[in-house]
């Protein structure tokens, strides 16, 4: 049971990181080959927040979040400003988790330094971390709708021209990683609280691969397809074990096949919805009242 | 002072490799633009070529070279006709090319990984590996011919694209892609040399950096160097690269001479972002359109 728990909490701090890079990459359309730096950024902040100034769990948490925020717009208002674009941005973003992981190593005193830091109590159970995956998808799913997520899609497709109708794709940008390195912030802090332990190498640059592939299998302009890329791409190693060294291939092989014949990934543009229900229902009952009502689709 | 003038000469030496690896990536850059995040990997197979020519078939290591540059244009050659040119002509994002490129690394990585083994090769010199008495100074020789093998293909290139119909072509195309094409230049055969171009400086490379630091399936790690090199410089301008990777060279040799190894990759990739969010056009800060 206690392996269950382990893999379903897995599967959500992946879905909050994936569902920020979602954002960040597949809406707005900004390339970013480090997120795994935010959580990085994100555990190690609340681990000293709770370890070493006494915050509570969930608030050391949030406000690992928050430290992953700082970061990213220290970062990212000089970078986006001067219009890094596409691949010069991607290689900022390796470059900062290069760094996050190199300094985290060489910091002894607080961090412990390459070996991390162990004994860090199990506070996050995995009731709560549904709870939490549950709130922060849903409200990205509601920011997606928005305007600000319309704009977000408009500065993707033609940034010139969603320019041209008045809006900033600047802030957009900025907003939109701001929004995800929070997202990446909050799923490492509760993937430290729930693993117990941390090392530069829990976040490393073959994590940020993880949380790409996600978003490039589910689809570019989805949430739901990468959450449950997400979700599959944490399942499937776990049960074809004996495959575990061919994992890293198959991704690589799948990023290029993908982009090759289905470059909007696996869902595209389509969420899961559950509308289908709602219209087979009314099919239904408008076959045993025998009228041709018919309702308008969804 | 000594210290001093050895870790210069090994930066220039490192630099010198840097500086050929990013000439690889300014050239497609500046004509395509887009980053080709799968150069790395062919390096390591460049490098892997030559430690099986070396050390399986027992041949000298120039042979060695020229094995590890066919099997490096052969790679890149592929890497463009499978996945950049049919994404190119379906006018496909720049993002669908990087995330491809990012595939080919890291599948033919973990490819090399899963085949061969993650462990390091030591791949034999049969170049004479005594140490070179310049004055008071001791360099090994390895540095000293991969200063110069670099700085003869860097020539060599030079030539090529200075002096060659053929260079003239890349260099329009690197003006203003379409255009050429309008004006008759066959992009298509442009980008096969181009790509053949990127691969023999991936070959000559991982030769050189096989024999510098043993082979391994991670050695692709280098050509981000080289990235970061051609990013100081100015993207998709060749001068810049040249002189990036002098400086990055240099900068991560005094680095690790003076302050400690452990700290050059944050160095590195430190002066990167600073350099991107202070001077976004590199070094050489042109525009975009004097790109050659």
């Amino acid at each position: 049971m206690l392996y269950i728990f382990s893999i379903i909490v897995f599967v959500c701090v992946h879905g909050i990181a994936v569902s920020g890079l979602s954002l960040l990459t597949g809406y707005t359309g900004i390339f970013s080959i480090g997120h795994a730096g935010f959580m990085a950024v994100g555990g190690y902040a609340a681990v000293v927040l709770y370890k070493n100034l006494g915050v509570p769990f969930l608030l050391a948490v949030v406000l690992g979040g928050f430290i992953a925020v700082i970061v990213s717009v220290i970062l990212g208002y000089p970078a986006l400003r001067n219009k890094l674009e596409g691949d010069a941005f991607g290689i900022v973003m390796l470059g900062f988790v290069t760094v996050v992981r190199v300094a985290i190593s060489n910091i002894k005193p607080v961090l412990g330094g390459a070996i991390g830091i162990t004994g860090i109590p199990r506070l996050s159970s995995v009731w709560l971390v549904i709870l939490i995956t549950a709130i922060m998808v849903y409200c990205m799913r509601n920011f997606i709708k928005s305007d600000y997520g319309k704009n977000c899609m408009a500065v993707q497709q033609q940034e010139s021209a969603a320019e041209m109708v008045g809006v900033n794709p600047l802030r957009t940008k900025l907003r939109a990683l701001m929004i995800s390195a929070f997202y990446g912030g909050v799923a490492g802090g509760l993937f430290v609280f729930y693993a117990t332990f941390v090392s530069p190498m829990s976040f490393a640059e073959a994590k940020s691969n993880d949380l790409l592939a996600a978003v490039v299998l589910g689809g570019m302009c989805s949430l739901s397809g990468p959450l449950m890329a997400a979700g599959i791409l944490v399942i499937l190693p776990e049960i074809l074990r004996f495959l575990a060294v061919w994992r890293l291939v198959f991704y690589g092989l799948a990023f290029i096949l993908i982009m090759l014949f289905r470059p909007d990934g696996l869902f595209g543009y389509r969420e899961i919805s559950f509308k289908w229900v709602g219209r087979l229902y009314h099919k239904i009952k408008a076959g045993i009242g025998e009228r041709q009502k018919r309702t308008g689709r969804g | 002072m000594n210290l001093f003038l050895q870790q210069l000469v090994i930066g220039l030496s490192i630099g010198s490799v840097y500086a050929l690896l990013a000439v690889g990536y300014a050239l497609i850059t500046s004509i395509f633009n887009f980053t080709n995040f799968g150069y790395g990997a062919v390096m390591m197979c460049g490098a892997f070529a030559a430690y099986f020519a070396v050390v399986k078939l027992g041949f000298p290591t120039l042979i060695g070279l020229v094995f590890a540059i066919i099997f490096a244009v052969f790679i890149s050659l592929i890497t463009e006709l499978v996945a950049y040119r049919p994404l190119r002509k379906r006018k496909s994002p720049r993002l669908y090319l990087m995330i491809t490129a990012m595939g080919f690394n890291i599948f033919l990585l973990n490819l090399a990984v899963v085949l061969l083994g993650a462990n390091v090769r030591y791949l034999p010199s049969t170049f004479s590996t005594d140490s070179i008495h310049m004055g008071s100074i001791v360099v090994s020789a390895l540095d000293v011919y991969s200063l110069f093998a670099s700085l003869i293909s860097l020539a060599v290139l030079w030539v090529f694209l200075y002096l060659s119909k053929q260079g003239l072509a890349i260099r329009s195309a690197a003006h203003d892609t379409d255009t050429a094409g309008l004006m008759g230049i066959n992009v298509n055969k442009v980008s096969l040399i181009v790509f053949a171009i990127s691969g023999i400086t991936a070959g000559i490379a991982g030769t050189f950096m096989g024999m510098k630091y043993t082979v391994y399936p991670n050695l692709g790690d280098i050509a981000n160097k080289a990235f970061i090199a051609s990013v100081i410089g100015g993207m998709g301008s060749l001068p810049g690269a040249v002189l990036g990777g002098f400086i990055l060279g240099v900068i991560e040799t005094m680095v690790s001479g003076y302050i400690s190894s452990a700290l050059r990759d944050l160095f590195s990739f430190g002066i990167m972002i600073l350099v991107l969010i202070f001077l976004p056009n590199g070094i050489v800060g042109k525009k975009v359109q004097d790109k050659l």
